[in-house]
């Protein structure tokens, strides 16, 4: 039983974007009469914290992510900018028992200015995504979150885009670190993943909202215009090298005398049959 | 419930990050272990490659080449570790055999050029079957690496002058690259296909031909597949989640546009 929970923890903790709940389908079948969803709620905590799961926040539409920098402690999370915090059901994904909970952090005009400038970043370039910046490190740092999803499971695909950062707080210049990771799943008659992981370290002459931001946007637009050039490297470079869609001949195997052929001969000529 | 969870774990296994497919394999069969034999001969895995022994040539290791702990190479068609009574084909499949992998090690030379590639056919009641296998790794530059694996399992049912072929082919192919600006990129994944067909068959030999062309033919249609899945699906999807243009502006322009439709249409 306990090789059983580590084992379908890491199936959890795999699950694709938007496929959560056929993983859990899934593992509930191959586990049948072991009531074992309770024993996994772990792995259903690290899932949600490090994909930034996103949850409803009682009584509104606005998404809120669920993240381990914005834990209050217990399955109580935070979200600054409705200055609310909320309880989260990991299993299900979903916030419960909302209460008003003011920012109380040293720089609060910092994030609420990082907020807006994120805010506005965000709706340039995502057309549906959550975002959030929290006080982290003892109030010494600020951590920048962004999640964007879309799924399509009528279409089998689905996707999602992960940003997050740190920056310490200090009176002068600052560096920016952190990772953007996207993920693509398409699974029509296949499974075919994308997962990457781009480091970021950026330093920023100023610590003001603006400038934070803008960098950020820059190095993101750097990085997806990198990844595209990157698809188009792979098919040219290594898809190339691995099978050719037709000899060299351009000719189809010619089938029937495909025995005659003696290698290393007349196919190495090509025309000289 | 066994039927369930036989589906139940494809499933999953469809899901799951397809570069791990062995590890999960195992994970699953840990849990339930009743699923092990179904799931090794039904879920596709990269394939190994072993050395012959009699003939110092490389050959591809898979379910359909092996009895016990002991894999049959085709081109000295013995088992290593040796066995004395291994499952080996009729004498007259064993012949199609060889004829299938002289002219499918022109194929891969010429679609390939290099790589590995194995043929094993076995006897059925109403005719024979078989498995092509063929593999390529490539690694253009330090930082990036390429690996294909072609898994092509077929049945021929015999009848009057004809033969009822239905071939079912795998293609896994994993795609890596990796440097300062673009960070780890992991495009990885299997996509599988199916074909049934009757072709003439006058004798032995049409059946080689018969099934290259079903291949040459089903490989030409995969290639295309994973080139428009690997490289244009998964970046389209890229650019659904993060637009590089403005999308105020891209909104805007749409607005532009369909005004510019009304008003023509008045």
């Amino acid at each position: 039983m306990d090789s059983t929970i580590e084992l379908a923890s890491a199936f959890i903790e795999g699950a694709p974007p938007g496929e959560l709940s056929d993983v859990v389908a899934d593992v509930q079948a191959l586990t049948e009469g072991d009531d074992i969803i309770p024993s996994l709620l772990p792995a259903f905590e690290r899932y949600n914290e490090s994909q930034l799961t996103t949850v409803k926040l009682p009584g509104s539409s606005q998404e809120v992510i669920v993240s381990e920098f914005n834990k209050v402690e217990g399955n109580r999370y935070f979200d600054p900018e409705s200055q609310t915090s909320f309880e989260v059901d990991h299993t299900a994904q979903t916030a419960s028992a909302a209460q008003s909970s003011p920012l109380e952090s040293q720089n609060t005009d910092l994030i609420k200015s990082l907020l807006k400038s994120l805010g506005n970043h965000a709706r340039e370039h995502y057309s549906n995504c959550s975002y959030g910046v929290y006080p982290i490190e003892d109030d010494s740092a600020v951590a920048i979150l962004l999640v964007a999803n879309r799924y399509s499971p009528n279409n089998f695909w689905n996707g999602r885009f992960r940003a997050i950062y740190q920056v310490p707080v200090s009176s002068s210049s600052t560096t920016v670190t952190g990772k953007i990771h996207v993920d693509v799943h398409y699974y029509e008659d296949g499974n075919v993943a994308l997962n990457t992981t781009k480091p970021i370290n950026i330093s920023v002459s100023s610590v003001s909202a603006e400038s934070i931001i803008s960098r950020i946007a820059a190095a993101e637009r750097d990085y997806q215009e990198e990844l595209n050039r990157a698809f188009v490297t792979m098919a040219e470079g290594a898809f190339k090298g691995l099978r050719r869609q037709l000899p060299i001949t351009r000719q189809k195997v010619e089938w029937e005398k495909v025995g005659g052929y003696r290698l290393g001969q007349d196919i190495s000529g090509g025309k000289g049959r | 419930m066994a039927d369930a969870q036989f589906d139940s774990a494809l499933d999953l296994l469809r899901r799951l990050n397809p570069r791990d497919t062995k590890k999960n394999l195992q994970a699953i069969t840990t849990i339930v272990p009743d699923l092990t034999e179904d799931l090794l001969s039904s879920v596709d895995q990269p394939l190994e490659i072993r050395r012959c022994k009699q003939t110092n040539r490389d050959y591809l290791l898979c379910d359909y080449n092996r009895d016990g702990d002991s894999y049959r190479s085709p081109w000295s068609n013995e088992f290593d570790p040796q066995l004395e009574d291994g499952t080996v084909p009729s004498e007259r499949v064993r012949k199609l055999e060889v004829a299938a992998n002289e002219a499918f090690d022109v194929y891969r030379e010429l679609y390939y050029e290099g790589g590995v590639g194995s043929v094993y056919f076995w006897d059925l009641d109403d005719g024979f079957a078989g498995v092509i296998l063929l593999k390529k790794g490539v690694a253009p530059g330090a930082q990036s690496s390429g690996e294909w694996d072609s898994i092509h399992v077929f049945e021929a049912t015999d009848r009057a002058r004809m033969c009822h072929y239905k071939l079912t082919s795998t293609v896994i192919l994993h795609l890596a690259s990796e440097s300062q600006a673009l960070g780890e990129m992991d495009l990885s994944g299997n996509m599988t296909r199916q074909v049934e067909v009757d072709m003439p068959v006058e004798s032995d030999a049409s059946h080689v031909a018969n099934v290259g062309r079903l291949v040459e033919d089903m490989e030409l249609k995969m290639r295309n597949l994973l080139q428009e899945v690997y490289f244009g699906k998964a970046k389209d999807v890229v650019g659904e989640l993060r637009s590089l243009g403005s999308l105020s502006e891209t909104n805007r322009d749409r607005a532009t546009q369909l005004e510019m439709i009304k008003s023509m249409q008045k």
